[in-house]
């Protein structure tokens, strides 16, 4: 109680309001759901939620990084659970919609395969590789994140790699790569 | 041909471009915090009450003491009662038990008796037939 109370007078003192939170994390988490699903309006409500929920949590959370922590959680449970709920099979990479994302540099058409590709993984590896290329989070993190065994996440990740790499290869050629 | 770890880094390298961080559309942080304004005000979790702490309410303590108290006195006494009235049945089925093995044992009695009649009877027929003949 009194490590709760800390913390949101912590946040009072610093002057750190929820805005602020929004503002530094809206980012973060807009990317990990438009990443994920591959739809932009989706993603957007879907990250509006996980600040709705982090608004009623936030008098327990302690500290920045606690913060941080849990909106990557909630964010990525929050999709996977959206996506089950969608009952949307795996979908083909035919099927994969084009994400609508500004490229940045390089070849956008090579970046706009490489996202359909990703699209088509399953729902948890496909999770594991968002938070990992994305976020840059260590295995470690993401299985604290994702209450995942640290094996399976690692198994996550080789799998994702290899099939990526397979179809790039069969798809784009080894000389893009 | 390149070689595996290059190879290797430049995928990593090509996945972190694909999947760097997006900006949200322009307003979003505005939209979540209207959304938050027009939510009805929720009670922050650290203001909100457990709800044991009614119990701190005089009445309430007195009241659900009352409740248990009341409840232990009647479990109490139905337990008592269950257990006289198995007790009681128990004994009845001895003294049933007992009353069926001594009627058993007197049945078994009567019937010896019956035998030894019927197998005594045909002897003294008998002599009376031989007395009769002689006369």
């Amino acid at each position: 109680m009194a490590e709760r109370r800390s913390g949101t007078e912590q946040r009072k003192s610093t002057g750190i309001g929820f805005a602020d939170i929004v503002r530094e994390h809206q980012s973060m988490v807009f990317s990990i759901a438009q990443h994920f699903l591959a739809d932009r309006p989706a993603a957007e409500e879907l990250a509006q939620d996980v600040f709705l929920q982090l608004h009623e949590n936030l008098p327990t959370l302690k500290s920045a990084e606690h913060v941080k922590f849990w909106l990557r959680k909630v964010t990525a449970h929050r999709c996977i659970d959206y996506q089950r709920r969608r009952r949307v099979p795996q979908i083909s990479l035919e099927d994969a919609p084009e994400p609508a994302m500004p490229t940045h540099s390089g070849d956008p058409f090579l970046e706009k395969r490489v996202r359909r590709f990703v699209a088509t993984l399953p729902e948890k590896p496909r999770m594991v590789m968002v938070l990992r290329y994305q976020e840059d989070m260590s295995p470690e993190e993401i299985a604290e994140a994702l209450t995942m065994p640290l094996a399976t996440v690692k198994s996550h990740l080789q799998r994702s790699l290899a099939m990526l790499r397979e179809k790039m290869t069969r798809t784009i050629g080894e000389v893009v790569i | 041909m390149n070689p595996p770890n290059q190879d290797m880094n430049r995928f990593d390298e090509l996945l972190k471009t694909v999947l760097r961080r997006a900006e949200p559309p322009s307003g979003f942080a505005e939209r979540v915090l209207a959304r938050v304004e027009q939510r009805p005000t929720a009670i922050p979790r650290e203001e909100r009450v457990p709800w044991f702490h009614i119990f701190t309410v005089p009445f309430i303590r007195w009241a659900a003491f009352a409740t248990v108290s009341a409840s232990l006195i009647v479990g109490t006494v139905h337990y008592r009662n269950v257990r006289r009235e198995r007790a009681e049945g128990e004994a009845a089925k001895k003294q049933l038990m007992l009353a069926l093995h001594i009627a058993g044992s007197k049945l078994q009695l009567a019937k010896s008796k019956v035998v030894e009649i019927q197998v005594s009877r045909p002897n003294g027929e008998a002599e009376k037939n031989r007395s009769r003949s002689k006369s």
